[in-house]
């Protein structure tokens, strides 16, 4: 079904291909293998003449081998597509993005987006909590991860090695009317903050752990095939990653760079990443199934470059909580 | 029988300065470059060399933990791996135990195991969601902690993943045993006890320490491991460290990055020079391999039982839930006739184009590095035997360095190195090449350290009987030297192919479009929470590699005697 809709987006964006560019393309990015692939292949179909060389990895693995490129002084890539605003923020502050303010915003909704044009948000990937089927107690709120019957059972990402987890926890504690005390709440009810979204769905689906802090679509991917977790989005509503697009100051390509960047944000984009299984950021797109609808999902606020001029203090606090 | 060999003149004078500067050449290129590389990026400031920012990551408490950590995890794994490997290496190689090759040839297999995959399938078997412990009704509870998380977790498996490289070492050490020494203690009536602890052990201790050696420096540099075993728990080594502190991407995070890596290549280096100490003596004698074996009698089959049971623990059993986890279509469902289904297969076979690729990929560059590095090590290790003893030992010592950085820091290195155009080549990033030439910096150690120890058990006499017959340098190389270290040579070439087959972390950050590898897949779907693709790539791997070594078995004919380590 799903490459049914893909191949379908691909003919339609050929047929309105008008203005065919040349050349070629990188882009670094932490999208899922198979998601980076769709997007490369649909970009090229409706750009027939432009050929995209990707690399993908974890943030962390291919922020590593950008720096070390720019250590060594040539950096490849034209178009980063990441998974949080905060690494966007410090390549931004360090002047290493290409402005783009003349992209096309229409059915984005305002102060999503950078205000300069230096990223742009394109999905919305919210944190909310999976629970494992086994569980007696039903979670519907944060305030029930520090409950007793969760005592031991809660696994999250560390905010000290995953950039989303760390917009996570900052969330939470600007919008929770206990700050960070909740997180001394979560330590001493004895949750476990390390790894990945991927390893607190093996913890939460192999029982390990009968509650997490996980990302949307992993457990609303794998509960369709039949493992025993479901994902709730809290009351108090949910943190998001926008998983922002931005060109590189160093980009060889920078034409092609603001065409990807327009592809991403258009319609047939936005239309793809719901077929892959997220939230698309542009309004008007319908959402994946098993999603409730876009309104009744509560975006909790945060602020980019507050948590970016914080960070540091941000992960002291965090490691001191957390004895980690 | 004379000693006349100090360590540092080797008797051949075949073109005695070439292997010398080969040598040297192999030590720089593959060693001293990438390291020299990453010391420059920790300690060179815009002001010069500076050593305060290496001293105050020394002092703080997390750094310190993970040094002890470290240490503390990899001695005592290759202490455990030298406890499971040894009585396989003594069994196989000297004594008339039933299905010997059988289990000669399963032992190699943890080592053909990505650590993570290794590290999943010991935590899907011991887990909650075990499908093989629910059938008995002993699964743990749904919200128990997985049993091996923390430090004994770490610890076995480093012993189980290891146990290999032990026995492979052993293995090429008992062909070599001076078999004249041993038949004389027997034709002098000592019991085979007797034999093995006065005269067969002894004579092995150059390989005990090579594979101690080997084993440590492998557990200080492995990240797979602690990275699922560790990271849940809070228990840090430095290779997870390192991961941590790359998550926080600032512009200083390489030169952070690069002190760890010299914090690790020091624990390495205190290894290593900890094998020089026990390396002192070596002896030699006229005829080499295995004496005649040892008849068990009554224990024969007691012993084979025992050694199959030990290898279904460590081995089958999880090999069983991989397998299992592979056949259900979420991580976490059980498996019954109703789940059962190969959508996970036909998912990375035949709708991802990019496995098939990764297959080959992975394939084509460690078969090269193996063979490259089989036909250097002979000339290399022969090389390094021109030096006197200390140098030699520093030399041997910056060749281990690579393997026992973790993967990702050496690839960072690599990087550094290979980005901008060198003249003649052009830039070698974005190419499969700089992958092969990390693999040959990684593994290097892991094909000269077993011919090394070949070539210290060549007797002189029989070099210098053949000059004095008038055999020139050449030949003495083609007649004496490569036929003796032969099997040796192709072990190491054997442990390079196995351990770059699935190796993660050095190709993580160097791969480009279609250029990836098993494990770089392998990892992106770990990474996406799709453990049950993952495993069902890693069962395909251990069905390829089975596959391959039983075809290595049927050439076995035309291969010297010794090289299969199973045979």
């Amino acid at each position: 079904m799903r490459s049914l809709l893909v191949a379908g987006l691909m003919l339609a964006t050929t047929l309105t291909s008008a203005m065919a560019q040349e050349g070629k393309l990188v882009l670094y990015t932490s999208q899922p293998q198979t998601d980076a692939q769709q997007t490369a292949d649909a970009f090229m179909a409706k750009y027939p003449g432009i050929t995209v060389e990707w690399v993908r990895d974890g943030t962390p693995q291919i922020m590593a081998k950008f720096r070390s490129e720019l250590e060594a002084g040539a950096p490849q890539a034209d178009v980063l597509l990441i998974a949080d605003v905060v690494t966007m923020e410090g390549l931004k502050a360090e002047g290493l993005l290409l402005n783009y303010p003349e992209a096309d915003l229409t059915g984005y909704p305002e102060g999503l987006h950078d205000e300069d044009g230096a990223y742009f948000s394109t999905k919305l990937i919210t944190t909310g909590i999976v629970y494992n089927t086994a569980a007696t107690m039903i979670p519907t709120s944060w305030e029930d991860l520090t409950k007793p019957e969760a005592k031991d059972q809660v696994a999250m990402p560390s905010p000290l090695s995953s950039g989303a987890a760390m917009i996570h926890t900052v969330t939470l504690t600007d919008n929770l009317p206990e700050g960070w005390d909740y997180y001394s709440a979560l330590a001493s009810n004895g949750a476990q903050a390390s790894g990945g979204n991927g390893a607190i769905l093996t913890a939460v689906s192999g029982g390990e752990k009968l509650y997490g802090m996980i990302v949307d679509y992993m457990p609303i991917r794998e509960a369709a095939k039949g493992a025993p977790v479901k994902f709730v989005f809290p009351t108090e509503g949910v943190s998001a990653v926008t998983e922002p697009v931005a060109i590189l100051q160093s980009a060889q390509n920078p034409d092609n760079a603001k065409l990807f960047v327009d592809f991403i944000l258009s319609e047939d984009g936005q239309k793809l990443a719901a077929s892959q299984g997220y939230i698309p950021a542009r309004e008007g797109v319908a959402l994946p199934e098993g999603y409730p609808d876009r309104s009744e999902i509560h975006l909790l606020s945060y602020d980019a470059a507050a948590a970016l001029a914080n960070d540091q203090d941000n992960k002291d606090r965090f490691s001191d909580i957390f004895g980690q | 029988m004379a000693r006349t060999e100090t360590a540092g003149r080797f008797p051949v004078r075949v073109a005695r300065f070439t292997p010398a500067i080969l040598a040297i050449l192999a030590v720089l290129l593959l060693a001293a470059l990438p390291l020299g590389r990453l010391m420059a990026t920790a300690l060179i400031r815009e002001n010069g060399l500076d050593f305060s920012p290496l001293i105050a990551r020394l002092m703080r408490g997390a750094t310190q933990r993970a040094i002890v950590n470290t240490l503390d995890t990899a001695l005592m794994g290759a202490l455990l791996a030298l406890a499971i490997g040894t009585p396989f290496a003594l069994l196989m190689a000297l004594t008339d135990m039933p299905l010997r090759r059988l289990q000669g040839f399963l032992l190699l297999l943890p080592l053909m195991l990505a650590p993570q995959v290794t590290a999943l399938a010991f935590m899907q078997l011991l887990g909650p969601s075990s499908a093989l412990l629910g059938m008995f009704g002993l699964a743990p509870a749904p919200g128990t902690p997985n049993p091996l998380l923390g430090r004994g977790g770490i610890i076995l498996l480093y012993g189980i993943q290891h146990a290999p490289i032990v026995f492979i070492t052993l293995r090429a050490g008992l062909t070599a045993l001076p078999r004249d020494y041993v038949e004389a203690a027997r034709a002098a009536g000592a019991r085979p006890w007797r034999v093995l602890l006065t005269v067969i052990l002894p004579l092995l201790r150059p390989y005990f320490i090579a594979a101690l050696a080997l084993a440590f420096v492998s557990g200080v540099g492995n990240f797979g491991i602690p990275a699922l075993l560790g990271i849940p728990a809070n228990y840090f080594t430095l290779a997870t460290l390192i991961y941590q502190q790359l998550a926080s991407s600032g512009p200083s995070v390489l030169s952070q990055v690069a002190m760890l890596s010299l914090i690790i290549a020091v624990i390495a280096l205190a290894g290593i020079a900890i094998q020089a100490l026990g390396e002192r003596r070596t002896s030699f004698a006229i005829a080499r391999g295995l004496p005649a074996r040892f008849s068990l009698g009554f224990w024969r089959w007691p012993a084979s039982l025992a050694g199959l049971a030990t290898i279904g623990l460590m081995l089958i059993l999880p090999m069983v839930a991989l397998v299992t986890t592979s056949l259900v279509p979420a991580y976490g469902v059980r498996l019954s006739l109703d789940t059962l289904t190969l959508d996970n297969y036909a998912e990375v076979l035949l709708r991802q184009a990019s496995t098939i690729r990764a297959f080959i990929n992975s394939f084509y560059l460690s078969g090269l590095a193996a063979l490259i590095l089989a036909f250097c090590a002979v000339p290399v290790a022969l090389g390094l035997r021109h030096f006197p003893q200390r140098p030699r030992q520093a030399l041997h010592g910056l060749l281990d360095l690579p393997y026992a950085l973790p993967g990702i820091v050496l690839a960072i290195a690599c990087i550094l190195l290979f980005l901008r155009p060198l003249p003649l080549i052009g830039s070698l990033y974005n190419t499969p090449w700089i992958i092969l030439i990390a693999y040959l910096m990684r593994f290097v150690a892991l094909a000269v350290r077993p011919v090394d120890a070949a070539l210290g058990q060549i007797p002189p006499q029989l070099t210098e009987a053949a000059a004095a017959a008038g055999a020139g340098g050449l030949r003495r190389l083609l007649t004496i030297i490569l036929p003796l270290s032969a099997p040796a040579a192709a072990a190491g070439a054997i442990l390079v192919f196995m351990s770059a087959f699935n190796e993660l972390t050095v190709s993580a950050l160097l791969w480009s479009s279609r250029n990836e590898t098993l494990g770089v897949i392998l990892f992106s779907l770990d990474e996406a929470g799709l453990s049950a693709q993952a495993s069902a790539i890693a069962a395909i791997t251990i069905a390829v590699v089975v596959l391959l070594l039983l075809v290595l078995d049927r050439l076995a004919k035309r291969l010297p005697a010794g090289v299969l380590p199973w045979r």
